[in-house]
């Protein structure tokens, strides 16, 4: 989509930019004349059935949690951003392209996200609506979660505990797998290579009749990452060659299908199998190690979902997650090995012409054998039932309130609700439409949640220190914030968004030396407020051939502990270790007649690396670059040549104390697409 | 496009500039302690700092500071004077750092001595570090490294016991004492061979002369072991392989023994806070000397002041506090780095 055509001059000059938006403002003030109107569908017009879509209809088509997320912020990469990342992880598509800030032990190493200063397991990693974060640790390596076979990527910062459950405390990470219902067999192959032994290949098939669309996509991927650092020595800069720090594998293997049964139900049955063996990188100081960890998923999802005559849809949904990581180091073994079991049924129902709310239960049974938990199996049941309104009082005015309310192994976790409001404040002409997306105009949004953590197998079970009664951790939020859109998808669309937001999480799990015997045991200790605000411009242009958007994002982020107890000993009224200040980022991408140029550029402030604030890693600005040619072949198939490369200005930095990250590096990729 | 880019990087470069660091002079003069702070295991970032004890200046992350920001390695074990120089055990970096005990100019690395735990020296010349073998989950037979501190290179080696700890070089032998097993070895430093093995009740970490020449060992439950013997310290005879006095405790747990500097009171860490007995004392004293618990103890050997360093966990800095000799209220305390565990005294 973002696949646009250059005008005569290949430069973005700004005086062409700015009489863009003075032309765009002119055609608007003439009058509403292009807002195109979605087919009116043969049910009741309701807030579920409207769609602004040009597709085939569809009998039933999936209506997700964002609906009743209203006032809050999201951040998608489209199909297009994900095509230039097919063969990478979802660290490396949020690390380049977003001002996110992922904490990254290097290439293929952990990588986790902060959002919103909080920590990596407070964020909450959906898969098709489904919560795929390892039970054990609470927090999902988003090294192990290639693109390969995900559709969307989305975003959403902000307690949500009530939309996607536990872990939501500073935001959650939307994966999905759409089934595409175009008619006909597409498919794509790919073969990249790149710097410091980086070879990897990926393929995509699809096939759609009009009533079952079947997808299999797979994805290989291997590096040395022998790549060179510096180290600062009594006797100079001396140059190194990283060790131990190979992708030996990591393959991701995901075939789905979606099934059109009668006129109103459709079933889906979708898997995810990922496997990767790592050899981890343990820090520039410690010599000797040979750390190597082998990470293991199998995920399997059956769910059918049904039309209701009246315009709402219920839906079930069974999934089997494995999840193995067997870790060694020189002799040192640790293995563990987790199942889990769950069950989803919610029943979608339109409230009249403007409402609908979703009621939902859920249920999850986990069953691990972890070394570290001693011989016996651990098992460990959860429960959840919520409830999610959204109300459209007028079109400009739109409402949503939800609530979850979970039951944990110890008791019953906080009841979390979810009130979120947008109101456009103004709007350039009059809209009678039930739908809102790219709704020219300001809008004012905001939105207040409480959240919660359920307490990890680990944080329970291990041996030594377990603590079985762990409280589920708490949190509470809002935000506020303005969002101006001017323009049109289908020419030029200038959008800004400027959010502020403030929240506190409370009962934050530490672990310290109380146990017995002075062993490492966790507790229900901090309370960290986290306060900032997020500023965003993005540009859309269509010019002929010529496609352009360019977007600007900016984020202040303090976060600080607020009160602790007298065993945690880290500072109060400190920013928190690992938590930039100021981070930034640039993302331009052109498009014009087979031609794809897209630079983006991202900026972190010093984070300091203990809660002293006193170490820090300095301040880092990298810039990537894609360039990539599509030719046409007969026979409806076409070649794309993608050349790209990142850390361009060839920046020495640390991702992480003691973990160099790599100099300058290019990739390769060549795709045969049919069509 | 690449100059509004370039613009843009370097307003918010200066956005978010980053902390000022300042350089320090010199180390302090004479007299004045080495305070050895670990950090964190991975992070690479141990150091070692500077206190003027006359003067109360003080130089945090030396090496550092005077060697162009060098890092110093990852898990800074133990420091040991001799020569003229300072040799610093980096214990997950495999390598000991020499660097001139005058201004801590680096002076060479002596590199691939495996997890490298304590130093001692018999002459300007001769230097012995503590050696472990094998991964957490099996401990082999530990080494002692004999270097040549002229040529600062390993010459030798002689195989020990498991996890030997800190070792003492006293009358041309070396006590060392082996915390995974239950024994110390004694070695003839002319001959670098174990000439005998002390047999105590649990893992000995520190070995120490008192001034009748008898020898003393707190013996607790080894590092990585999940049995936990009740400990007990033990003393035995200069040319003897039994003790001749044990002193049990109640439970495991006691460490970081210690001796005056006139080498007549002992001092060690139990139960949370620290005790002081005498040498010609036949029983263990009841009630405490200090009660807190540090995560290393010394005494000044000029002026007898007891350094006390106090380490509030791995993600924050550790401070040591300062203690007069005969106990009581503390004089002052000062901010270092992360994990502090030792003081050398220069």
């Amino acid at each position: 989509m973002s696949f646009f055509y250059l005008p005569k001059t290949r430069v973005f000059s700004p005086g062409r930019y700015w009489l863009g938006c003075a032309l765009a403002a002119a055609l608007l003030a003439t009058g509403p004349a292009a807002q195109a109107q979605a087919p009116r569908p043969a049910r009741p017009d309701t807030l579920l059935s409207r769609r602004q879509n040009r597709l085939p209809e569809a009998r039933v088509r999936a209506v997700r949690p964002e609906r009743f997320a209203v006032g809050s912020r999201r951040l998608e990469l489209d199909s297009a951003v994900l095509a230039q990342y097919r063969g990478s992880t979802v660290a490396d598509a949020l690390g380049a392209r977003s001002d996110l800030y992922i904490k990254n032990y290097g290439p293929g190493q952990l990588a986790t996200i902060s959002l919103r200063g909080t920590a990596a397991q407070h964020t909450a990693v959906l898969w098709n609506g489904l919560n795929i974060a390892l039970p054990t640790l609470g927090q999902n390596d988003l090294a192990l979660l290639p693109i390969s076979g995900n559709t969307q990527l989305a975003v959403q910062p902000g307690p949500a505990a009530a939309l996607y459950g536990s872990g939501a405390v500073g935001g959650a990470i939307v994966l999905r797998t759409e089934p595409d219902w175009r008619p006909g067999l597409r498919g794509t192959v790919q073969a990249d290579a790149g710097s410091f032994g980086l070879r990897g290949t990926s393929l995509e098939a699809r096939a759609a009749t009009p009533a079952l669309a079947v997808r299999v996509a797979a994805s290989y991927r291997e590096a040395q990452n022998n790549y060179p650092y510096y180290l600062q020595e009594p006797a100079g800069r001396v140059r190194y060659t990283l060790q131990n720090a190979a992708l030996r594998h990591q393959w991701s293997f995901s075939p789905d299908l979606a099934w059109r049964v009668g006129k109103a139900g459709e079933l889906t049955a979708t898997v995810w199998l990922t496997d990767a063996d790592r050899e981890i990188q343990s820090g520039t100081g410690v010599a000797g190690s040979n750390a190597r960890e082998i990470d293991q998923s199998r995920r399997l999802v059956l769910g059918y979902r049904r039309a209701t005559r009246r315009g709402g849809q219920w839906q079930v949904r069974g999934a089997w997650f494995e999840d193995i990581i067997n870790y060694s180091d020189q002799g040192a073994v640790s293995n563990s090995r987790v199942r889990t079991t769950q069950a989803q049924a919610e029943h979608t129902a339109a409230l009249g012409r403007r409402a609908s709310l979703r009621l939902g239960l859920e249920a999850q049974h986990f069953a691990a054998v972890v070394d570290g938990y001693g011989a016996e199996p651990i098992t460990e049941n959860r429960a959840a039932a919520f409830a999610l309104l959204r109300y459209d009082v007028r079109p400009t005015l739109r409402l949503s309130a939800n609530v979850r309310q979970a039951a944990l192994p110890a008791g019953l976790a906080p009841l979390t609700p979810t009130l979120g409001v947008e109101w456009d404040v103004f709007q350039p002409f009059g809209v009678d439409s039930l739908i809102q997306t790219d709704r020219p105009g300001l809008t004012f949004k905001a939105s207040a949640a409480r959240t919660y953590r359920a307490p990890t197998l680990n944080e329970r079970y291990w041996r030594p220190g377990g603590n079985p009664d762990l409280r589920a951790e708490s949190g509470q939020g809002y935000e506020v914030g303005l969002r101006h859109r001017v323009g049109r998808p289908a020419r030029l669309l200038l959008e800004t968004e400027l959010t502020f937001f403030n929240q506190l999480v409370d009962n934050w799990v530490q672990w310290l030396p109380l146990g017995p015997g002075g062993a490492y045991s966790p507790r229900n200790l901090r309370q960290v407020r986290s306060q900032g605000l997020e500023a965003s411009t993005a540009l859309r242009l269509r010019r002929g051939q010529y496609r352009a958007s360019a977007r600007l994002s900016y984020g202040y982020t303090q976060t600080q502990k607020t009160r602790g107890v007298a065993a945690d000993t880290d500072p109060v009224g400190l920013q928190l270790a690992y938590v930039p200040l100021h981070r930034a980022s640039l993302g331009t991408d052109h498009a014009w007649r087979g031609w794809l140029a897209s630079a983006t550029a991202t900026f972190s402030s010093y984070v300091y690396t203990d809660a002293s604030a006193d170490s820090f890693l300095p301040a880092v600005a990298l810039l990537g670059a894609t360039l990539g040619r599509t030719v046409a072949l007969p026979g409806r198939t076409s070649l794309t040549l993608l050349l790209q490369s990142t850390n361009l200005l060839d920046r020495r930095y640390q991702s992480y104390p003691a973990r160099p990250a790599p100099p300058r590096a290019y990739s390769v990729s060549l795709r045969f697409n049919y069509p | 496009m690449k100059k509004t880019l370039l613009a843009l990087l370097s307003a918010a470069v200066l956005v978010g500039c980053n902390p000022d660091k300042e350089i320090g002079p010199a180390i302090p003069g004479s007299p004045g302690v080495f305070v050895l702070s670990e950090g964190q295991f991975g992070k690479g970032d141990g150091t070692v700092s500077a206190f003027g004890t006359g003067t109360k200046s003080l130089l945090v992350d030396a090496f550092g500071t005077i060697n162009g920001n060098a890092m110093l390695g990852d898990v800074v074990q133990d420091m040991g004077l001799a020569n003229g120089r300072g040799y610093i055990c980096v214990n997950a970096s495999n390598k000991v750092e020499v660097v001139d005990a005058g201004t801590f100019k680096s002076v060479a690395t002596i590199r691939n001595i495996r997890q490298p735990r304590y130093f001692a020296s018999t002459s300007s010349a001769r230097g012995y570090v503590t050696s472990w073998r094998g991964p957490y989950t099996s401990y082999q037979p530990g080494k002692v490294m004999v270097l040549d501190l002229n040529s600062n290179t390993v010459i030798d080696s002689i195989t020990v016991g498991r996890n030997p700890e800190q070792l003492l070089a006293v009358g041309g032998l070396l006590y060392v004492p082996n915390s995974y097993d239950n024994t110390i070895s004694v070695i003839d430093a002319a001959t670098n061979k174990v000439t005998a093995t002390v047999t105590v009740t649990a893992g000995p970490k520190t070995v120490v002369a008192d001034q009748t020449g008898n020898l003393w060992a707190l013996c607790s439950q080894p590092y990585g072991a999940t049995s936990t013997p009740p400990a007990s310290l033990v003393r035995f005879a200069a040319g003897s392989t039994t003790a001749s006095l044990t002193l049990p405790f109640a439970s495991s747990g006691a460490s970081q023994l210690r001796i005056s500097p006139d080498k007549t009171q002992l001092y060690y860490s139990y139960g949370g806070a620290e005790y002081r007995l005498s040498t010609s004392a036949t029983a263990l004293p009841t009630t405490p000397f200090i009660r807190r618990s540090f995560n290393g103890f010394g005494i000044d050997p000029r002026d007898g002041v007891i350094y006390a360093a106090v380490s509030t966990g791995y993600t924050t800095n550790g401070r040591f506090v300062r203690y007069p000799a005969a106990g009581g209220a503390a004089i002052d305390s000062f901010t270092v780095k992360v994990g502090p565990n030792g003081f050398v005294f220069y």
